[in-house]
């Protein structure tokens, strides 16, 4: 874990680098492809694309719920070669009130991209924060399995993105990296079973009194393999009087792989939270339980795909099967026992079938598991269509 | 000059010259002769990626560059070049481009078709030298 000093080194880095390269950003592209005879000069294009996402789940013990679980419209304008936008704006559960629990609208993304070299870029506005194999990655075409992995939800609290300004490049060679700086999760919001997810600030007014940071190395080098290192780092407790320091830090390793019909995954996830006890006592006096935050959370999965049936005309149909464990009580603070039932682990396996390459029919098993001999996991039977345009 | 072909069902075109090198060479003949002396590159495209992402060629010389998707369509283009054609979906064909590029220096290229959330990412260079 990088050291807090050098994290505002970075920072400050980021910024500093920020400003000098935005005054470059108005002076035009000298690439001598550009300049070179008969050129042509930069567009100016808006596009429109979007993914949509509609499940059916039957949990054990209940009815099943028929659920219009994502409409997400994305748009996009070139102003020039060196600057573009891009927007991701999400409804969740179709429907959303006001100071109701039944949707969700989101704006995802919404950024400018100041493009200055392959190595060096600078990217400002709501961003994806760029941790894991979904955050970044999540059309629904493109995983296997109806709803996302289960680490990918309760560890890495997908989809996560924020507010900030950071970098992004190649360095050649197949290395990508992006590091950004951007508003920290809420410690306020923590909880036992959901982790950090209700941590997230969303852009939303947000508080940068000490910017999180986040980064992330890929290595794209070789034809199907990505390999990849990402972690995320801020102080969450600014929301507390007296204010004390909850420090977070994340990191991740995550490694995919796909060749013609096969396709591999893994995912390693672990989240540090300190001063976890003092979190638990103050969160304790403000709601009047013991939310039971862990110290750590713990979680990692791999995944196995196989397309059965590949280039036909009606279609592609691909196999998988996941194994995950996750554990949002991983490690508990001094005096505090973990709750054994959000120990877990699932095995997940279905099929999905792909009459175009952009729509996923989707059917899949959770056989879920977990510690507790009180409160039994419920395994739930999904199917999905998802789409991409 | 550009020659670019979508290889669905070997359908050839030639869609237009950039530098005008070979002024006043028919489509046909020109495309005849850069694949007797094209470089081939070979590139696999996937959200968010393109494998490999920088080669290099011979400047002033013709490469076929071969572009294939592993899942939807994607965009192919040379920034400050007339080269922008559409990579078809997994399973749907290549796109084909011969590039010539008129002088030493890196020419970026990009995904021209938004494909997803990453999409920003998918950029590489040509290097002739």
């Amino acid at each position: 874990m990088l050291h807090s000093k050098a994290l505002t080194s970075i920072s400050r880095l980021i910024i500093g680098a920020g400003i000098g390269a935005l005054l470059l950003a108005a002076l035009p592209t000298r690439s001598a492809a550009q300049t070179a005879d008969g050129s042509t000069p930069p567009e100016r294009t808006t596009a429109i694309s979007g993914y949509m996402d509609f499940h059916f789940n039957k949990q054990e013990l209940s009815d099943g719920r028929l659920d219009f679980h994502r409409f997400v419209l994305l748009v996009s304008h070139r102003f020039s070669d060196r600057i573009r936008f891009v927007s991701e704006l999400e409804v969740e559960h179709a429907l959303v009130e006001s100071l109701e629990e039944s949707g969700e609208l989101e704006l995802e993304q919404a950024y400018v991209d100041f493009l200055f070299s392959r190595r060096f870029n600078i990217r400002a506005g709501m961003m994806l924060m760029p941790v894991g194999i979904i955050n970044e990655r999540h059309e629904p075409p493109i995983y296997y399995g109806v709803e996302r992995p289960f680490v990918d939800t309760f560890i890495i609290p997908t989809t996560w993105f924020d507010v900030g300004v950071g970098v992004h490049g190649e360095l050649g060679r197949g290395w990508r990296y992006r590091a950004y700086i951007s508003s920290p999760l809420d410690a306020l919001e923590f909880s036992a079973q959901e982790g950090l997810a209700n941590g997230r600030q969303k852009g939303s007014d947000t508080n940068i009194g000490r910017p999180a940071t986040t980064g992330r190395v890929e290595y794209v080098g070789v034809r199907g393999l990505t390999v990849a290192a990402s972690f995320w780092t801020g102080r969450s407790g600014f929301r507390f009087r007296p204010r004390f320091e909850v420090p977070v830090k994340l990191g991740e390793a995550d490694v995919r792989y796909s060749r013609d019909r096969l396709e591999l995954r893994a995912q390693y996830a672990q989240v540090a939270i300190s001063n976890a006890d003092e979190l638990n006592d103050a969160l304790g006096r403000a709601v009047g339980i013991n939310p039971n935050v862990a110290s750590a959370l713990r979680g990692f999965y791999a995944e196995a795909g196989y397309r059965v049936v590949s280039g036909r005309s009606f279609g592609d149909v691909g196999v998988f099967a996941r194994y995950e464990n996750f554990d949002t009580q991983f490690r508990m603070p001094a005096g505090h026992l973990p709750l054994k039932e959000f120990d877990r682990d699932a095995g997940v396996f279905g099929f999905t079938y792909w009459p175009d390459p952009d729509v996923a029919v989707k059917f899949d098993y959770s056989a879920i598991r977990n510690q507790s001999r009180v409160n039994r996991a419920l395994n739930s039977f999904n199917i999905g269509l998802g789409w991409w345009f | 000059m550009v020659v670019l072909m979508t290889r669905t069902s070997t359908v050839l075109f030639t869609i237009a010259a950039l530098t005008g090198v070979v002024a006043g060479t028919t489509g046909a003949s020109l495309s005849a002769r850069l694949q007797q002396k094209a470089q081939v590159v070979d590139i696999v495209v996937e959200r968010f990626s393109f494998t490999p992402s920088e080669f290099h060629v011979p400047a002033g010389m013709p490469v076929e560059i071969r572009l294939r998707s592993d899942d939807t369509d994607h965009g192919f283009r040379i920034v400050g070049t007339n080269v922008n054609v559409t990579i078809p979906k997994r399973g749907k064909g290549i796109a084909t481009v011969i590039f010539q590029p008129p002088a030493a220096g890196k020419y970026v290229f990009e995904c021209s078709k938004l494909c997803g959330a990453g999409h920003e990412f998918m950029r590489g260079q040509i290097i002739a030298e």
